[in-house]
């Protein structure tokens, strides 16, 4: 376990080594609240849904793969994987350090909305129910999208096409989950769109847990799914020794 | 120490490595020469556990680079050749996390002081790396495989890009180095092998065709020994006196000389100086240069790769890259 924490040490100062960091922290906060807000301001409601409601799209288009590209990418251009797979580590415990790294940053910027509920406190009687569940919702997403972003990152060198690509992967998870998209798909090859409604996205699962309906189904995917795009992620770098 | 047994390694098609067995004493300096290409870094890689060899077995200090490759890491430093460093970081944090993840805990002061003080770090500790000069992280990337005191270190080119001063400091390092320590380095710099090497590996195309000390490939490659002579003498007359040395197999005539002396390359299978002086002295000439010519180590290392390959684009990069070290060396 020492290994896992002398990774994650690195990976996360390396986080603020950049104004990457801030910039992004920054814009997170500010988009997400600033895109609820219009909402709140609307409809007048004393909840979170709105905010919830859009967060599967955000996370999955920006704010992850923003995240997750540099974690194996900025290896592979610098050489340092070379370094980093000869060190007597465990290839799981170094992917378990960046993971958690890149998944404490996460919290940290998810935590800056913490205002919105703040302030619904002040200004009226919020029901709670949903917004704890759709924090813990947001915080099993975003683990399981960096899980994906870990995994694509490893096998590009370049940053940009990371993110461009676990942007692609998780807009897909997120969209397929919006009923629309799934009847354009059942249009194309009828049932297909149902079964990755049911099984493969991620925005049912999400709504779920983010109604307050804690379905341990949901929990389980997201958890496994976590897991095992980790354990992909170990595999393809040791399998990949070129 | 290191036992390579019939090791290949494809990439897709290509052959990087093909049967490649050699094993290395524990305290041995291994100089791994070849063009650019050849496999060298390939070899190192499966060494330090980095690759997966396609087939065949190696073993380091004992454990195989498959079935333990932890154990193989720990006995390893290891110096690859593209330089790996965290540019975000200064040079004491890198090391810092070096040292963490080589788990040196107690030893790690100790230790950190050696390396920065044996590599020359002391002035840029609190450096960013990517405002280094390539000479300086060079170093730090040569401390950080030093840093846990590993018993086998594997160097590809270690003193590439260096000023030649920073080349004499790294190889006297290396010396110091050797009596305790199992070392393999690759380098472009043939003259750095001859003068640290124990021993030298020649790879040519995935394959080893010379090992052996230098001087025992050098025989390996001169089949007749060769004299320079430069006398003052017309060339007819210099040809019709020559003809009565029936040894010489083969002459080729200097051009580049003023008129009215002769210079020539004289080949033969046995020693020719004594019965050129002889012939020198009844024809009382004048000796300009007289010298016995030795193959120099970039000669004896393109005949050695030469000899392997066929294409004549691969020899030519070979005759171009010593070239340069002839230039790099000096």
């Amino acid at each position: 376990m020492t290994d896992v924490k002398i990774i994650f040490n690195r990976e996360f100062k390396a986080y603020f080594y950049s104004p990457i960091a801030y910039v992004f922290s920054i814009i997170f906060i500010v988009l997400n609240s600033g895109l609820y807000m219009f909402h709140f301001f609307f409809f007048g409601n004393a909840d979170m849904r709105a905010f919830f409601s859009q967060l599967p799209l955000t996370l999955g288009l920006i704010f992850i793969p923003a995240i997750s590209m540099r974690l194996w990418s900025e290896e592979n251009k610098l050489g340092t994987i070379e370094l980093l797979l000869t060190l007597p580590m465990k290839i799981e415990h170094i992917v378990l350090g960046k993971f958690l790294a890149s998944f404490v940053f996460y919290l940290v910027a998810l935590s800056g909305t913490l205002v919105i509920p703040i302030l619904l406190v002040i200004l009226g009687r919020p029901d709670f129910g949903p917004i704890i569940g759709g924090y813990f919702g947001a915080i099993l997403l975003g683990a399981f999208f960096l899980a994906v972003g870990i995994f694509i990152s490893g096998f590009f060198s370049d940053q940009i096409v990371s993110l461009i690509i676990t942007s692609v992967t998780c807009g897909f998870l997120a969209l397929i989950g919006w009923q629309y998209v799934p009847m354009v798909i059942d249009g194309w090859f009828s049932g297909l769109g149902e079964f990755l409604y049911n099984y493969v996205g991620v925005t049912r699962h999400f709504n779920d847990i983010e109604r307050g309906v804690v379905d341990i189904r949901s929990i389980i995917y997201f958890l496994s799914f976590t897991a095992l795009f980790l354990y992909l992620n170990a595999k393809s770098l040791a399998r990949r020794k070129y | 120490m290191i036992e390579l047994k019939n090791i290949n390694k494809d990439y897709g098609l290509t052959k990087a490595l093909v049967d490649v067995s050699f094993s290395i004493k524990k305290g041995e300096i291994i100089g791994f020469v070849g063009p650019n290409g050849a496999g060298k870094s390939t070899a190192m890689k499966i060494i330090t556990t980095y690759t997966a060899p396609t087939s065949g077995k190696a073993t380091i200090g004992g454990y195989d680079v498959l079935e333990n490759p932890l154990e193989v890491r720990k006995l390893i430093g290891y110096l690859p050749e593209t330089v790996p460093l965290y540019a975000d970081m200064l040079v004491k944090e890198y090391l810092e996390f070096i040292g963490a993840a080589r788990h040196l805990n107690g030893t790690f002061k100790q230790r950190y002081d050696w390396v920065v003080d044996a590599c020359g770090l002391g002035n840029v500790l609190h450096r960013q790396i990517a405002v280094l000069s390539k000479g300086f992280k060079q170093r730090t990337c040569l401390a950080q495989a030093l840093i846990h005191d590993p018993e086998v270190l594997v160097l590809d080119e270690p003193t590439s890009g260096l000023d030649p001063l920073q080349i004499i400091g790294i190889r006297n390092l290396i010396r110091e180095l050797a009596h305790e320590k199992t070392i393999i380095l690759s380098t472009h710099i043939l003259p750095e092998v001859a003068t640290i090497a124990d021993r030298i590996l020649v790879i040519n195309e995935g394959q080893i065709v010379g090992d052996g000390s230098f001087e025992e490939l050098r025989k390996k490659v001169t089949q007749r020994n060769s004299i320079y002579l430069a006398v003052k003498s017309s060339k007819k007359d210099f040809q019709s006196a020559i003809k009565s040395i029936s040894e010489i197999e083969d002459i080729e005539f200097d051009d580049n000389v003023r008129r009215g002396v002769v210079a020539c390359h004289l080949f033969s299978k046995i020693d020719l100086v004594e019965k050129l002086n002889e012939l020198v002295r009844e024809q009382k000439w004048n000796i300009l240069e007289f010298q016995p010519e030795k193959l120099s180590l970039e000669d004896s290392f393109i005949k050695l790769t030469q000899s392997t390959n066929s294409t004549p684009e691969q020899t030519e990069s070979a005759n171009v890259s010593s070239a340069d070290e002839k230039g790099g060396a000096k």
